[in-house]
């Protein structure tokens, strides 16, 4: 009749109805809320940044068609000693012919037209490449050079963009860590009034690692309830705030991933786990340590 | 055999007077016991020994023919298995059922669901609680939760069955109505011992009772078992 194996009865069961529950729900939901919000904040900065980045570091270079072959072995040299510029790439005629066939149409005789060289350069962001004064220097080696660095990004904002994101990445991390330390506070005031329960069940010859963990499962749960809610929450937040649709849309080269950015997922599952386990071990803990006290 | 033997045992806490001092008494198995006290005597003390909720000061506690000092916690929660407690107030969990409040030990000793429910069932029924099965504990009299506990104590039948001062709560109906339920479970060969402080109510029964006063067992007390 009495068995000696563990009992594996549900927390509710054991516990009865948690009181107190609702609320860390709602506390944890809030939370969540605030770190998913700043970590997706964070994801979708920095995806933007990377792109406006990768934009910066294209640049091409257009020369006239009637420079000589030495002059342009003289602009390579130059473009390959400037600092900052990674890769330099002649591309051939037959290449510009394909890029220009969509406009031209296949039976244009491209050696008749005054099509210009290009030069793919490939830039390093932040290694201090001077365009004003390699424009300059072009323009003494080839005249009637064109350079095209797409995106003259300026370099403050692009340093005040970096700034956002560590705040968020800050602001992040302290929501995460005042979830650990709040629901730590609101499981441990639920506990006070369950104490009188462990009590009873340590008396009535339940195991300390049953006790524990029926009350780490039950606030287990209510942490993943309340964190699902939050990240719930967040995201059609941030659905509503950025408009449905960039969120929505589908992946493209220098367009936000949006929903289909697994980082997203990532900081809103990552933050309901956090909620979760924390919950858990901070009930885990308060019941064990009670337990000790007990004869 | 001694369900329960205690050997020159002392209880402390701080530094004021001993709650029990050189208390020796064994309890038997199948016997029926009142243990008798004036409030303070030192009686709740003496059952939360032998429960193993608190741990002896001084001299040896056996129970079940185990040295309580020697056991580790798992193997004191086994013991506490084998003991069914009707506490001072019923001491139920109000936001469970009357079924689950009464099914938790058989629950923490594993038994299988359908066990649970045959064996809530009768007992409940026994106890005269059989409609209010699905009722949640806080709606009950005070009659009833004294009722609900009773059941709790001996629905997965243990060895050793106790009660502290079953007269203070529910009233005499409800303290005669228990002593006869303990009476019937000790007949299937349960220890029974239950501590009161009415001297009267133990005497109306003929059972052997232990008298304890400041701490002490007393010759007078001991000299009316019978």
């Amino acid at each position: 009749m009495i068995a000696d194996r563990p009992a594996a009865m549900r927390p509710e069961i054991a516990l009865g109805r948690d009181q107190f529950g609702r609320f860390i729900r709602w506390v944890v939901a809030l939370l969540v809320f605030i770190a998913g919000l700043g970590g997706m904040g964070l994801v979708e900065l920095h995806h933007r940044l990377r792109a406006s980045e990768h934009a910066l570091a294209a640049a091409t270079l257009q020369v006239p068609a009637d420079v000589s072959d030495a002059r342009l072995a003289t602009v390579m040299a130059l473009l390959r000693q400037t600092p900052g510029v990674q890769s330099v790439h002649l591309v051939d005629p037959a290449e510009t012919a394909r890029l220009l066939e969509p406009w031209l149409g296949p039976a244009v005789p491209l050696d008749e037209l005054p099509v210009p060289r290009l030069i793919d350069l490939r830039i390093d962001p932040d290694g201090g490449t001077d365009m004003a004064a390699l424009r300059r220097q072009l323009a003494t080696v080839a005249p009637n050079s064109r350079l095209d660095d797409h995106l003259p990004w300026p370099q403050g904002m692009r340093a005040a963009a970096r700034r956002v994101e560590s705040i968020l990445a800050a602001s992040t991390a302290a929501a995460l860590v005042l979830i650990a330390v709040s629901v730590a506070f609101s499981v441990r005031a639920n506990l006070v009034a369950d104490r009188s329960v462990a009590q009873l069940l340590h008396l009535l010859g339940a195991g300390d690692g049953d006790i524990a963990r029926w009350f780490a499962i039950r606030s287990l749960r209510v942490g993943l309830e309340g964190g699902v809610i939050g990240a719930i929450a967040a995201f059609v937040a941030i659905l509503a705030l950025s408009g449905a649709g960039s969120l929505v849309q589908l992946p493209a080269p220098g367009v936000s991933h949006g929903v289909a950015d697994w980082r997203v997922w990532a900081v809103l599952g990552g933050t309901v786990a956090v909620a979760g386990l924390i919950a858990m071990a901070s009930a885990r803990g308060a019941v064990r340590r009670w337990l000790a006290r007990m004869s | 055999m001694a369900v329960v033997e205690l050997d020159h045992v002392g209880k402390r806490d701080g530094i004021g007077a001993p709650i029990l001092s050189d208390v020796s008494l064994r309890l038997e198995e199948g016997a029926f016991y009142f243990l008798t006290g004036v409030s303070g005597a030192g009686k709740t003390t003496m059952l939360r020994l032998i429960t193993l909720a608190e741990r002896v000061s001084h001299g040896t506690l056996k129970v079940f023919g185990a040295d309580a000092a020697a056991l580790d916690r798992d193997a004191q929660a086994a013991l506490r298995r084998r003991i069914g407690i009707v506490f001072q107030g019923p001491w139920l969990i109000d936001e469970l059922s009357v079924h689950d409040n009464v099914a938790l030990p058989l629950r923490i000793a594993g038994a299988e669901e359908r066990e649970i429910r045959d064996n809530v069932g009768e007992l409940l029924a026994w106890v005269g609680m059989a409609g209010r099965a699905a009722s949640r504990t806080a709606t009950l009299s005070g009659g009833e939760r004294q009722r609900v506990a009773i059941a709790r104590a001996i629905v997965h039948r243990p060895a050793l069955l106790i009660a502290d001062d079953p007269t203070g709560n529910g009233g005499d109906e409800t303290a005669v109505l228990l002593v006869h339920i303990f009476e019937q479970i000790n007949r299937l060969g349960t220890t029974v011992l239950i501590a009161t402080d009415d001297g009267q109510f133990a005497r109306r029964f003929e059972h052997q009772r232990f008298h304890l006063d400041h701490g002490m067992l007393s010759d007078a007390g001991a000299a009316l078992v019978q």
